[in-house]
């Protein structure tokens, strides 16, 4: 036990005491106890000390603030608030000798798995031969009969792949489960280091930590390299927002400059493929899918799947298109698998797994069923290929002394009709590492995912370090993903110091550009509604605050006319966003802001309902938008003080939301679209303001909200110093073009905005959204304040609707639905 | 032995121009031992491209239409001329036991769609069903001869379900016609499937044509059959793959000819796939299945 003689705030007496009163169970081993040399650990712990203070909930909260900064967000099958996956803040160090060998053992896997995969869907000689039953293949739901014969573009089946590893009591690792189909987690890598870099910044420098950089610039060459073009286009293909790992597939879409792509956002002509860009039609050379493979394509598999992209595996079998990791890869995923290769490994590489599974027998075989019926108390079965099965509790895999004796019964009796469902497998004890609980380093079970992708020249790299899932439970297999989990970074680190790595290329091999490229149509129009939803939630806040009378002019005095309330309440139920006023007492008006402010209920458009719309548009842009963005987008709706507070509370969030995308966003293509879609938006709350409140019978008090609504009650009083006339406030809300609120101004952004983005065609003449906006500028420019009627406003609204219909018409997908064809009729 | 002249039609309808299509037709029978396909022709009108599919999941002939003109009509003609010999089986005392035939299965070394091992699963369409294996499991106990289990099972269903064609759609799952106790022959067929599975018999989906014979004394209504579905079961490498017809309550002979055979309906879909297009669809059917003299 460390003394307190020392000061508090030195960090390494903080370190040892924490080390010191950290009490693993010395039986099951610690990664932290058991560390050959823990230096590391006391390195790291210093480090956390001297960022976080004596205190480890801090510390756990701060990574987990970095963490939630960076956005990681993971999401609960069925929820659809993206829920954080909490971090720990104490990362898992293994030291590079170690390493080196985990290392070496997922290349040889990874090798094996290839070789594996690249028979069952080529000569088959494994099966012929007899050394894996057909029934070991055939009973995978990954087996995928239409790839037999493909020779996959690139030439392997295998680009990526992830082991899951355990660490047993006396330090041995093993593999548990290996990951073709979506090895998710790579993301969550990136950003937990990312995180723990923030709190433990000294680290790098003192413990040369291995980076991770290097892995993903391989991982991006090695897909570059199996494309047929020299500079391909890559997309990550993603089934979409709902998917639990959305959230870390934008990331690395991101960070791999990879185009985040749904199947809908791509299509296959003449056995190649494309995507819908705003620009045409794409093409793509190489996909990292994420979508499950059975529904990638409805003419080769699932025929109904509505995520898939028709004709995709005919594009790939003729060369046309890479797709990362090839359907049907999965097949050695089924926990049955794991029986055969230890023997396999031995007959095809003449070596045996230098990372063991752990113990695995098919009962598919008589031998193997009798042992596991035998020794059923010792054992865990599970499913053999992961579906569910008849008798096992819930589906999940069951340590057999835990069975009832009617459960047991079942099992024995599905084990003689169906022993090819189940596998036994040996229980592993998890070693621990140290979370903070309530304050203090507990120890808790873990697992370690391993990455490895291969590289440029077809060599698998592997993830220095990866993604340590930490349970409640000390066997993985018993525990849902999702409750009760925290993950943590894995630090290698060793005595060689780390070359720095420059991502940056030799000068005479880079290409410079000054855009992101290609911009898919999807992408284009969510980041357009997303503008036009953050303008819609603000116009109908300004109409709030008006009717609780937030107005900055003294004219209007403490309350506004009868009548112009009345207008006020009007245009609220105008679009929707609550029921006519009752009555004219405050009480009433307050009632009335509240249910369109935050009604969620009875379908009221409130600014809450029209927040979610744009929460969710945020959420499918994460990869375009920044940090700060998702952040405020995310932000839950205010629910401190009165209506007014909350109301300001919420203005100032839409003025930052406005203030990071005219400053903080590139002016690409993207941008373009989310700010067409707020001038379109604005430019249209404008002329329906004035509609409402400066066309006939405009009294002082109805043209001050009309200044108020447009934001000009300022430009105003510095131009005119005599009080309100009509004429004037007219020109200033819709004629000036140097009044940013004006229509004037919306209008001239717009035909900016058009003339700037891509056209189809090189015949010099203007497109149809073009054309609409020349028409719209005409309008404007010759429009006099004085004569400015109705009439003329309705135009105006009218031409900004078929503006926006030309936008959607000429850039977004929309239109034809893909319907599915079956002629049958039964009898 | 019997000869067919088969005319199968689809017609569909769009209420408004689709002007893309990619389907997967599975309308050419394959040949199977008791069978063999004379000849054979695909008409598409309008035009369209046809070719056949690189790869399937079954055992069948595909082909992949491609449509890129705009269109408000299609129409899918299938025409084959068959000839069928296949004896009625006969169940022996020396059949192979159904323990027997699944411990065969589960040592194959053939990955083929042929194999046994192809169809000892749960399939995407006919998932696990506690309740269907419960209900089907008294004919099957596992030493009884696999000929006779089967043929009894699909006589039980035959009696035990009602033939309604309200009951169910293409898509029903199993466990929906199970509990209606009703359906037509793919909710008899998957129910049978997913029984024999459960029991651990290699049992597979056979879509084709069933021979209808009119009312006595009437005459046979031309365009009036429909498309049939029942099942195959794996009887050991002597007897091979014996077909059983549970809608009827019969074993497959000279009157049932296959199309082609999967691990259920996905796997042998006679047209599926993939039309762009706003409208609605209506869709018009017509099977002749004639006898030649």
């Amino acid at each position: 036990m460390a003394t307190r003689t020392a000061s508090l705030f030195d960090a390494g007496v903080i370190a040892d005491r924490w080390i010191a009163d950290y009490g693993a169970e010395r039986t099951r081993g610690d990664a932290m106890v058991d560390a050959a040399d823990p230096h590391g650990w006391r390195v790291m712990f210093e480090e956390l000390a001297a960022s976080a203070g004596e205190s480890l909930t801090d510390a756990r909260e701060r990574a987990q603030r970095q963490a939630d900064d960076i956005g990681t967000g993971f999401r609960v099958a069925g929820d659809s608030d993206e829920r954080p996956w909490p971090l720990s803040p104490i990362p898992l160090m293994l030291e590079s000798a170690e390493w080196a060998g985990i290392r070496r053992g997922v290349i040889q896997r990874a090798d094996l798995l290839e070789t594996i995969v690249a028979d069952l869907y080529g000569p088959g000689r494994l099966v012929a031969q007899g050394l894996l039953p057909a029934a070991v293949v055939t009973g995978s739901p990954y087996f995928l009969r239409p790839m037999q014969g493909l020779v996959p573009p690139g030439g392997h089946h295998l680009n990526i792949v992830a082991v899951d590893l355990c660490r047993g009591p006396t330090g041995e690792w093993r593999v548990i489960a290996d990951h073709v189909r979506g090895p998710v987690g790579a993301g969550y890598a990136l950003e937990n280091r990312l995180a723990i870099a923030r709190t433990l910044g000294g680290l790098q420098a003192r413990l040369n930590v291995e980076r991770h950089a290097p892995f993903f610039a391989s991982l991006r060459e090695g897909l570059c390299a199996a494309c047929e073009r020299a500079e391909p286009r890559l997309g990550l293909l993603t089934p979409g927002r709902l998917n639990q790992s959305y959230a870390e597939q934008a990331h690395l879409a991101r960070y791999l400059g990879f185009l985040l792509v749904e199947g809908a956002d791509l299509a296959v002509i003449e056995d190649r493929l494309y995507v819908r860009t705003i620009a045409g039609l794409k093409r793509v050379d190489g996909l990292w899918r994420r979508t499950d493979p059975t529904l990638l394509d409805p003419l080769a598999f699932d025929s109904t799947s509505t995520i898939g992209i028709p004709g995709l595996i005919d594009a790939m079998a003729a060369g046309n298109v890479v797709v990362a990791n090839a359907p049907g890869a999965a097949v050695v995923e089924a926990p049955a698998f794991s029986a055969f290769l230890p023997a396999l490994s031995a007959r095809l590489t003449g070596e045996g797994l230098h990372l063991p599974n752990i113990a695995t027998w098919w009962c598919g075989q008589p031998a193997e069923a009798a042992q596991v019926v035998d020794e059923l108390p010792s054992m865990i079965v599970a499913p053999a290929f992961g579906a569910p099965t008849r008798a096992l509790p819930d589906g999940q895999p069951v340590v057999g002394a835990e069975l009832s004796n009617a459960q047991r019964a079942a099992l024995l009796a599905d084990l003689e009709a169906r022993p090819q469902d189940y596998v036994g497998q040996e229980v592993v004890h998890l070693s621990t590492l140290p979370v903070v609980v309530e304050g203090a380093l507990v120890p808790r079970p873990f697992t370690l995912r391993v990455f490895a992708a291969r590289d440029g020249a077809g060599a698998w790299r592997v993830l220095p370090g990866g993604f340590a899932r930490i349970g409640e439970h000390a066997d993985p297999r018993i525990t849902a993903i999702g409750e009760g989990e925290w993950s943590a970074d894995v630090i290698v680190h060793g005595p060689v110091a780390v070359e720095p790595v420059s991502l940056l290329p030799a000068v005479d091999s880079l290409h410079l550009r000054r855009n992101p490229g290609t911009l898919p149509s999807r992408a284009a129009d969510n980041l357009f509604w997303l503008g036009r939803y953050l303008e819609r939630g603000e116009a109908l806040l300004g109409l709030i605050r008006v009717l609780l009378g937030h107005s900055i002019s003294a004219d209007a005095g403490a309350a506004l006319d009868r009548a112009t309330v009345a207008r006020i309440a009007d245009a609220l139920v105008q679009v929707g966003a609550a029921p006519p006023l009752a009555g004219h007492r405050r009480a009433e008006l307050v009632g009335m802001a509240r249910t369109a402010m935050e009604s969620v209920e009875n379908g009221w458009y409130s600014v809450r309902a029209i927040n979610r719309q744009a929460r969710g548009l945020g959420a499918v842009s994460r990869d375009r938008l920044s940090a700060d963005m998702i952040r405020l987008l995310d932000a839950p709706h205010p629910t401190r003080g009165g209506v007014l507070d909350r109301a300001g509370s919420l203005q100032r969030r839409y003025a930052a939301l406005a203030g990071l995308s005219a400053e903080h966003m590139g002016r690409t293509d993207g941008w373009r679209f989310h700010d067409l879609g707020r001038r379109i938006e604005r430019a249209l709350k404008t002329v329906r303001a004035i509609l409402s409140f400066g066309i006939e019978a405009s009294s002082a008090d109805d043209l001050s909200v009309l200044l108020d609504l447009a934001d000009s009650q300022i430009s105003y009083r510095q131009r005119y110093l005599t009080g309100i006339a009509r004429i004037a406030v007219l020109d200033l809300v819709a004629l000036d073009p140097g009044n940013p609120r004006a229509l004037a101004f919306q209008v001239a952004r717009i035909a900016e905005h058009l003339a700037a983005l891509p056209v189809l065609k090189d015949d010099g003449l203007a497109e149809p959204q073009q054309r609409v906006a020349a028409e719209l500028s005409a309008m404007v420019a010759t429009a006099d304040a004085g004569t400015l009627g109705a009439e003329a406003l309705l135009a105006i609204e009218a031409r900004l609707m078929t503006l926006a219909e030309a936008v959607a018409r000429r850039y977004f997908l929309q239109g034809a639905e893909p319907l599915r064809a079956a002629g049958l009729t039964l009898a | 032995m019997m000869r067919y002249a088969i005319r199968h039609v689809t017609r569909f309808d769009y209420a408004e121009t689709v002007d893309f299509a990619r389907c997967n037709l599975r309308l050419q029978p394959i040949d199977w031992p008791g069978q063999r396909v004379e000849d054979y022709t695909l008409n598409v009108t309008p035009g369209g491209r046809t070719a056949p599919a690189r790869a399937q999941a079954g055992l069948a002939h595909v082909t992949r239409l491609v449509l890129d003109r705009p269109t408000r009509e299609l129409t899918i003609e299938s025409v084959a001329h068959m000839t069928v010999e296949r004896p009625i089986p006969i169940p022996a005392a020396d059949d192979p036991t159904i323990a027997a035939v699944g411990a065969l299965a589960r040592a194959s070394r053939d990955l083929s769609p042929l194999s046994p091992a192809a169809y000892l699963y749960a399939s995407p369409r006919i998932p696990v069903n506690e309740d269907i294996g419960a209900w089907c499991a008294p004919d099957l106990s596992s030493e009884r001869g696999v000929l006779d289990a089967a043929i009894e099972l699909a006589r039980r269903i035959q009696r035990e379900f009602d033939f309604d064609p309200t009951a169910t759609l293409v898509d029903t799952p199993p466990a929906e016609a199970f509990a209606k106790k009703g359906g037509v022959c793919q909710d008899f067929a998957q129910i049978m499937l997913c029984g024999l599975r459960a029991a651990g018999i290699p049992a597979a989906y056979a879509s084709g044509y069933l021979r209808t014979l009119p009312p006595p004394g009437e005459p046979r209504l031309v365009g009036a059959d429909a498309t049939h579905a029942w099942v195959l079961v794996w009887a050991g490498e002597a007897r091979g793959w014996v077909g059983v017809d549970p809608t009827n309550g019969i074993w497959m002979a000279e009157d049932h000819v296959i199309v082609a055979i999967g691990r259920d309906y996905g796997d042998i879909a006679p047209i599926d796939g993939i039309v762009l297009g706003s409208g609605a669809q209506d869709m018009h059917v017509s099977v002749d299945v004639a006898p030649q003299d």
